[in-house]
C-alpha cells in the first residue's frame, strides 16, 4: 500500500525525507523524517489550523500546499484525500533572510 | 530573591508542623529548641521517628490497595456472566451513541488530487519569503508603536 503513495513523494527534487499521515497516525516516512512522529503530530495540528482559514466566506481553503521554511531546508505538506504528504527538501543556497 | 525571612517565632510554627507530620502519636514537642539544635538532641529518638513514619505509609497503603487475589469471589453462573456481559454492552452502547457527537475532529478539506506533483514543484520564490518577512516586521513595529496619548483629565 505505502509503495503507491510514497513513489512520488521519493522522486521529489532536494527531497531529504517524507512523511504520509493519516487521522493522526504515520503511515509511512522516511530519510531525515523517519520515525518522526512528533512533526506528524504538529504539521497536522498546523494545517488543521490553517485549513481553517477563508479569505472569502464559504470558499475552498485558499492555498494547495503548506511551505514552513527554516534556513536550510523546508518542510511542505499538502492534503490529499484524507491524507497528509509531508516532504523535507533542501533550500536553494540563498543570502539569509534580513528584514 | 524577593522572599521575606521573618522573626524566630514563625520558624518555630513550622517546627512544629512538620513534627506533627511525622509523629502521628501524641509527643510534647520541645518548644525551647531551635531546629538545629533539637534534631541533635533527638538523635537516640530519630530511628523511632522513622519507623513511625514507615509503619503509618504501610498503613495507609494498606487501607487504600485492594488486594484482588485474597478477595473473596463468590461463583457466578454461566448465565449470570452472560446476563452481566449483555448489561454493559447495552450500557456501553448507550453511553457511545452520545459521545460520539463529540468524536470526530472537523475533517480535513482535500487541497489536491496530485499531491506529489504539489510537493514536487517550485519552492516559495525567495523574493516572495523576503516581502512577507518585511511586511510583517513592518506589522510588528507599527502595534509595538501603539500608545495612549493623553490629552486632557478624564474627569473634571
Amino acid at each position: 500500500m505505502s509503495g503507491a503513495l510514497t513513489q512520488g513523494l521519493e522522486r521529489v527534487p532536494a527531497q531529504v525525507g517524507y512523511l504520509v499521515i493519516s487521522d493522526g497516525a504515520v503511515l509511512a516516512s522516511s530519510g531525515e523524517l523517519q520515525n518522526d512522529e512528533v512533526s506528524a503530530g504538529l504539521l497536522s495540528s498546523l494545517v488543521s489550523a490553517a485549513a481553517g482559514l477563508r479569505l472569502q466566506r464559504g470558499t475552498e481553503p485558499p492555498f494547495k500546499r503548506l511551505s514552513v521554511v527554516f534556513g536550510d531546508h523546508s518542510l511542505l505538506v499538502t492534503v490529499s484525500g484524507q491524507k497528509l504528504f509531508v516532504v523535507k527538501r533542501q533550500n536553494h543556497v540563498q543570502e539569509p533572510l534580513t528584514v | 530573591m524577593g522572599c521575606c525571612y521573618s522573626s524566630e517565632g514563625e520558624a518555630s510554627e513550622q517546627e512544629e508542623e512538620t513534627k506533627r507530620l511525622l509523629e502521628p502519636d501524641p509527643s510534647p514537642p520541645n518548644k525551647a529548641l531551635n531546629g538545629a539544635e533539637q534534631s541533635y538532641h533527638n538523635l537516640p529518638s530519630a530511628r523511632t521517628d522513622e519507623q513511625a513514619m514507615l509503619s503509618s505509609i504501610l498503613a495507609k497503603t494498606a487501607i487504600n490497595i485492594i488486594d484482588v487475589s485474597a478477595a473473596d469471589s463468590q461463583g457466578m453462573e454461566q448465565h449470570e456472566y452472560m446476563d452481566r456481559a449483555r448489561q454493559y454492552s447495552t450500557r456501553l452502547a448507550m453511553l457511545s451513541s452520545s459521545l460520539t457527537h463529540w468524536k470526530k475532529a472537523p475533517a480535513l478539506p482535500s487541497l489536491t488530487n496530485q499531491p506529489h506533483q504539489v510537493l514536487a514543484s517550485d519552492p516559495v520564490p525567495f523574493a516572495d519569503l523576503q516581502q512577507v518577512s518585511r511586511i510583517a516586521a513592518y506589522a510588528f513595529s507599527a502595534l509595538s508603536q501603539i500608545r495612549v496619548d493623553a490629552k486632557e483629565e478624564l474627569v473634571v
